[in-house]
């Protein structure tokens, strides 16, 4: 989750949110090389008592301050194209689960084997334990296998709303009447936290989403469990 | 009881937190030694102030670019190695005393 006054991203979870983080902190290095060769000129041109009135034109520094951003924009594209073909490469995932949005709650089914289904709402801050985070807890997590490619079909039941885990690098929009899709691989066991991620309504910031991520067989006894308590 | 870690995060320029980014502080510390040299070594030998420290300002870019490219490709191959192993010690703990084994020793029959 997220720590106060967190200006970075949070720790990847997941394959793709790692490669999202290398690419950020390249697309960063070369902002701030680029801002500081701005200030520099800046304060270079403001300090200077040079004028030249006769200069009609200067063919290097037009080939300079042509070639080189375009030089720069490459740098930046190629790394970009091939984290975008990465997040869209096809997966064949182990599981499935349907996250439906609704005012003002997820829905969650694991429909793949037996028909797993449950709400998922914020728990209350006068209801917290100590030591759970405030606006984030939810009463039932969304559970799932470590290291298992995971399919996510979202999907929404009233109004819009956006489902999204900052720390897998998944954000779905949840449209009613759509089925929009997504794929990520959990590689640590833990627990992750997002927030509803589209203006749904008075409640749209207490409908948060818990993914935990667990060994197989610890998997496979919370579905047990569930479907007994279902 | 909650432990979270204190990091403290102030970004260069308001942008790069340097403390958290793999190879930022490198790259940032070679640069301005890149460009004191750089700087310094043009004036002793023009003595011209204002295009030294142009000079200087070149070299922090380039040499800042140069390390950080240099630190980020060896990172990079490191990540590649590291899960090749990971991949392999998983394989080995799933394939053991099957056919598949690396480590198991051909007896001679086929």
């Amino acid at each position: 989750m997220a720590h106060p006054s967190q200006l970075g991203f949070q720790d990847a979870a997941s394959p793709v949110m790692e490669e999202l983080l290398h690419f950020h902190d390249h697309a960063l290095m070369i902002v701030f090389l680029i801002s500081t060769l701005v200030l520099y000129i800046i304060i270079a041109m403001v300090s200077t008592k040079l004028t030249n009135k006769y200069i009609l034109d200067s063919q290097e520094i037009e080939i300079v301050w042509t070639v080189l951003p375009a030089v720069i924009l490459i740098l930046i594209a190629l790394p970009s194209l091939r984290i975008l073909y990465l997040m869209d490469e096809i997966n064949d995932p182990h599981l499935t689960i349907k996250a439906m949005g609704h005012q003002w709650y997820w829905s969650y089914e694991y429909t793949d084997y037996e028909n797993l289904g449950f709400d998922s709402y914020m728990i209350p801050t006068q209801d917290l334990n100590p030591g759970q985070f405030r606006l984030l807890e939810t009463d039932h997590r969304m559970v799932i296998p470590m290291e298992s490619p995971i399919r996510v079909l979202v999907s929404a039941e009233d109004v819009l709303h956006s489902w999204a885990v900052p720390s897998l690098g998944v954000k779905m929009d949840a449209v009613p009447g759509r089925l929009n899709q997504t794929a990520f691989i959990a590689s640590r066991p833990g627990v992750f936290y997002g927030q509803c991620s589209e203006i749904c309504g008075a409640n749209h910031s207490f409908m948060p989403i818990v993914v935990e991520s667990v060994p197989l067989e610890h998997f496979e006894n919370w579905s047990s469990l569930m479907l007994k308590d279902a | 009881m909650l432990h979270t870690k204190n990091k403290t995060q102030l970004p260069l320029m308001g942008i790069l937190d340097i403390q958290n980014t793999p190879c930022a502080r490198n790259s940032i510390l070679h640069g301005a030694g890149g460009s004191i040299v750089a700087g310094l070594v043009h004036f002793l030998v023009t003595s011209r102030v204002k295009r030294s420290f142009d000079v200087g300002v070149t070299g922090f870019m380039l040499t800042t670019l140069g390390s950080w490219f240099y630190c980020r490709y060896n990172n990079a191959k490191l990540r590649v190695q590291q899960r090749v192993i990971q991949e392999g010690i998983k394989n080995k703990v799933i394939y053991e005393g099957t056919n598949l084994d690396p480590t198991r020793k051909t007896k001679g029959d086929a």
